[in-house]
């Protein structure tokens, strides 16, 4: 699935005017993967965990917010040249990944367990440390950001090139 | 009981609805922007995650170096003139994340699970509104993920550190 791509200072500009936006609508910073706790505590009630302090109201703002998240993606995707259709391409990392259909889901799978295990250890994803925390220039988000970066940049070089 | 007429008590169901949920539509609409934004940014490409960490395209860091430019000014601007929320009516919060213990760690497999899937939180929803079937994997791992870290965290909150176990 082809989307067009906005030129790099265009779709940062927009996504900066985007923060700023969330900020003044919402009165909070904007944020991602909270959003999975407040799912994780409409999925158990015995996970407590995800049923207290911030994810107290799991049906908050943040889950309405992941929910439109893929709209979003369908609105894109239909705006571009390109028919919407499903695709299992991965660009690239067809190169790299496992090539049987099957291993390649158990990777994705595995890669996203990190995903969500690291954003709640850290605190927030790459939308709340790296680019709201960096707006704030909050010195926590700053160095969770550059690990972020460090570690995927590392593994990404003994993906591609060992 | 209800002394209005049907249009009448729907129309008055359907504006109390509208209050009562004023804040999560506009978080819809937020997420529905956001998701757009991302597509249209190169943030669901997979190819443009590959490039940024092999040095060949600088897309992605364009353009979080700019949002965050951007943002940094809207920021400084809020603060300045204590602007007040639309939903909520108070002066902005800007609650700023805490340094919190396992911060590094989790920011470190975090930095793996992005290397090995091309993706994160907020982009895995707008890739499987695209149509990326391998964004529905991620998914389920994100959500096994966070569930882990729950289960983990409600253990230690009833039964004492996890150390405390292994004794």
């Amino acid at each position: 699935m082809e989307v067009v791509v906005w030129a790099g200072w265009i779709g940062g500009l927009a996504i900066g005017l985007f923060v700023i936006l969330h900020f003044w609508l919402m009165g909070k910073p904007a944020g991602c993967s909270t959003g999975y706790g407040n799912v994780c505590g409409l999925l158990s009630k015995k996970l407590t965990y995800y049923r207290q302090g911030e994810y107290s109201n799991p049906n908050n703002t943040k889950l309405w917010f992941l929910i439109g998240i893929p709209l979003g993606g369908l609105l894109s995707a239909l705006g571009s040249p390109d028919t919407w259709h499903v695709s299992f391409d991965m660009g690239m990392y067809e190169a790299v990944l496992p090539q049987s259909d099957a291993a390649k889901a158990l990777w994705l799978v595995f890669g996203g367990m990190l995903l969500g295990f690291g954003a709640r250890l850290a605190g927030a994803c790459t939308t709340g440390h790296a680019l709201v925390g960096g707006a704030m220039m909050n010195p926590p988000s700053l160095l969770a950001g550059a690990v972020f970066f460090m570690s995927a940049m590392l593994t990404t070089q003994l993906l591609f090139n060992f | 009981m209800h002394k209005f007429s049907i249009f009448k008590s729907a129309k008055l169901f359907l504006i109390s609805f509208g209050f009562v949920y004023r804040a999560n539509f506009l978080a819809l609409l937020m997420g529905v922007m956001f998701g757009y934004l991302m597509s249209h940014a190169g943030a669901t490409t997979y190819d443009y995650h590959a490039k940024m960490f092999l040095m060949i395209d600088f897309q992605l860091m364009e353009v979080i170096a700019t949002a965050v430019v951007i943002s940094m000014i809207g920021v400084f601007l809020l603060k300045k003139f204590h602007v007040h929320a639309i939903s909520t009516g108070d002066e902005v919060d800007f609650v700023k994340k805490p340094y919190q213990k396992g911060l590094v760690t989790g920011a470190f497999l975090f930095g793996i699970g992005w290397a090995m899937t091309a993706s994160c939180p907020g982009t895995v929803p707008a890739m499987i509104g695209e149509g990326k079937i391998g964004a529905v994997f991620v998914l389920i791992g994100l959500l096994l993920g966070t569930m882990a870290f729950g289960v983990l965290q409600t253990f230690i909150a009833h039964n004492g550190q996890v150390s405390d176990t292994l004794k």
